[in-house]
């Protein structure tokens, strides 16, 4: 942190906030608020007689409220800039009169009560998010009792416990007597892997095992008489030198009994604590008494991320953790160009794989800025301003807001360097006014044209995203798993290219069944586009009812690239429908369809007559 | 506003209730075959339902 600070090459801009993001790759504007801190930074030396002045004592966040701080204070330790914030909130020095005490013993004249807010504008080129995460808060699991026991404490209490710089000043001892313990028991999983999925969250942690695995030894070398205990589900010791440390702890003879507690009870007297747990190694229910007890508590989503995910249009899984662009092969990048992940913002991680995934994060960013120029995606959609209406429900559903609308002109264009080319937008527009670059609805057609041309009616049409159903199809192939050989797939970016119109005409073409599927919505790699494929289907199964068709003739599914085995199913599945369609039906559906699709062409024909004559117009106008 | 909604499988028929709202991010599958083809009745029917 402090090779940051200095680095002349990198601006630090701590307690300041991102308030706005604009523009797109290599071109970002971000707006960021510099909150007074009502001290010089530049001038501040960190001698903290302000400090000792300061009358004002409030509990201290960094220390989890073990100890206590002033009004104006360093936030921890080592931060960096090392100067002085007042806490306006708590403050008296806002009138002179009440108090004023730090500005009177500041011999650097820091203090400025009158600061203000500064917000400023920023060009860059990437972004790099690494906003971290926050602690899970034990509080709802009433059968820890951490809101009603002094003794219960959690793992990041008991780091700011044990720390050199801690409220204690790194001497270990329990909240309600401030006695040294010596009977300690550590409870793994707390708020994490709970599949009931009723508290806490369903998701590994991640970092607690080895944490508390280090926490043992820490005890075991401070304190060489205290008896540690962990109470556990699993130990997790994968990474590199992780189970050599972890066999240390036992040979150090800390117990580990496999079976989290079912409750804890306290002696009003002493504040000793009870456990009572089922060790499932042995079968045996066993309670010990301990004279401290530390939750072993997990990770969970920051609470500013939707608020980040809106600025930079990323997407987060179900977890709420941001989501990378693609799994394997892009670990770093998000669905925004520009944008890159690292870190516990990406899911929890310990320090090293956070250092690895940011060192990753700074290359991708590196070789963007290095290129000097960006190449925009051959697949991008463009905007016919001679169809366009401006009426700007493709910027309504562009995940990326890379759709622009001039409402004065009544077009839309397209920014290139922000379209990633889901289409959405071409399936949005009825005015015909979108082409999406090498998947145009000619090219549909001509697909399904050549695709049910001969024997419609033994075929499952399916449209699949490219991402996931594609490749869960693919999956199933080279899985050798069977399923029926009526199924034939057509490639579409993202699901929510299918247009209500490529629907119909493959009815109308005599395909018996329809099959949309897509990604998982937490796997979406156009961040929420195929929501829009669920409103169209809907809008679908509405309109085929009212074309006397039977909606269930258009399927979806929601496969993801692992999900092999569910493409098979689901295949096997619908051509046991396709079986039951008849001919009549088919021939009934063909009907309905072509009368719809005869008032479709001659709309469409109306339309571009009149963008002919618009644009025969202008040029007589111009000339 | 979430409201109860009636849904119906379009894969294997099967009929239940759920809170539904039209902009709500849920991924819906249907509680007995687990397919994505599950369809809202209109609000109208679904209230004809429940006094049913």
């Amino acid at each position: 942190m402090m090779d940051v600070g200095r680095h002349p090459r990198i601006e630090l801009m701590a307690y300041s906030e991102v308030e706005g993001v604009g523009g797109y790759v290599g071109n970002f504007k971000v707006k960021v608020r510099k909150k007074a801190r009502y001290v010089r930074e530049e001038d501040c030396n960190s001698c903290a007689e302000c400090a000792e002045v300061c009358p004002v004592v409030v509990p201290d966040e960094f220390q989890m409220g073990l100890s206590s701080r002033k009004a104006i204070y360093l936030p921890f330790p080592q931060a960096v800039p090392a100067s002085y914030i007042i806490d306006m909130d708590a403050c008296l020095g806002t009138n002179p009169i009440a108090c004023g005490k730090c500005e009177e013993v500041c011999e650097k004249v820091c203090i400025d009560y009158d600061m203000k807010d500064e917000v400023v504008e920023l060009d860059v080129g990437v972004i790099v998010v690494a906003t971290g995460m926050d602690v899970y808060d034990p509080t709802e699991l009433d059968e820890y009792c951490y809101t009603r026991y002094d003794n219960v404490v959690t793992s990041m209490e008991f780091e700011r416990l044990i720390c050199a710089s801690g409220a204690t000043e790194g001497h270990f001892v329990r909240p309600s007597d401030h006695e040294v313990p010596r009977r300690i028991a550590f409870i793994q999983c707390v708020g994490s892997r709970n599949n009931a999925g009723d508290k806490g969250n369903r998701y590994c942690s991640n970092i607690c095992c080895m944490n508390t695995v280090k926490d043992t030894l820490l005890l075991r070398d401070h304190y060489p008489d205290c008896e540690c205990t962990v109470f556990y589900m699993d130990i997790r010791a994968f990474g590199k030198g992780f189970e050599d440390l972890y066999m240390r702890s036992r040979e150090e003879g800390v117990k580990y009994i496999r079976g989290l507690p079912g409750e804890i009870r306290q002696d009003a007297e002493t504040k000793n604590l009870f456990l009572t747990a089922e060790n499932t190694l042995t079968g045996e229910v066993v309670e010990r008494e301990f004279d401290m007890v530390i939750l072993s508590v997990g990770v969970i989503p920051r609470q500013d991320n939707p608020l980040i995910k809106k600025l930079l249009s990323l997407s987060t899984t179900a977890d709420g953790f941001y989501m990378e662009a693609h799994p394997k092969l892009k670990p770093v990048d998000t669905p925004t160009r520009g944008v890159y992940i690292c870190g516990c913002a990406e899911s929890p991680k310990d320090v090293k794989d956070s250092v690895t995934q940011a060192s990753a994060a700074v290359a991708r960013a590196m070789t963007l800025l290095n290129a000097g120029e960006v190449t925009a995606e051959a697949i991008t959609a463009s905007i016919d301003a001679a169809f366009c209406t401006g009426c700007g429900l493709c910027a309504k559903v562009c995940p990326f807001n890379a759709i622009v609308v001039d409402k004065d002109r009544k077009t839309a264009s397209v920014v290139s360097a922000m379209c990633m080319g889901c289409g959405n937008c071409g399936a949005t527009c009825n005015q015909g006014a979108v082409t999406m670059g090498h998947f145009t609805d000619e090219q549909y057609y001509a697909q399904m044209d050549a695709l049910l041309e001969e024997n419609p009616e033994n075929k499952i049409f399916t449209f699949a995203c490219n991402w996931c159903s594609y490749a869960g199809a693919d999956n199933a192939g080279v899985s050798r798993l069977q399923y029926p050989a009526t199924p034939r797939l057509v490639r579409t970016m993202c699901s929510a290219r299918v247009t209500e119109d490529f629907v119909l005409y493959a009815f109308m073409k005599g395909a018996p069944v329809v099959l949309v599927s897509g990604c998982h919505f937490a796997d979406c790699h156009y961040i929420d586009a195929n929501r829009q494929t669920v409103k169209r289907v809907y809008r679908l199964w509405d309109k085929l009812e009212k074309l006397s068709i039977r909606p269930e003739r258009l399927q979806l599914e929601w496969i993801s690239a692992a999900e092999g085995q569910k493409f098979a199913r689901v295949m096997r599945e619908v051509e046991e429908m396709r079986k039951q369609v008849t001919a009549a039906e088919i021939e009934h559906t063909r009907k309905a369809v072509a009368e719809e699709w005869e008032k479709k062409l001659a709309r469409e024909a109306k339309r571009k007559k009149k963008a002919e004559a618009d644009e025969s117009r202008d040029e007589v106008q111009v000339s | 506003m979430s409201q109860e909604t009636k849904f119906k499988c379009l894969r294997c028929g099967y009929e239940y209730v759920e809170k539904y709202a039209p902009d709500d991010d849920v991924e819906r599958a249907c509680p007995k075959c687990h397919s994505n083809s599950v369809r809202p009745e209109k609000a109208k029917k679904a209230d004809a339902a429940k006094e049913e």
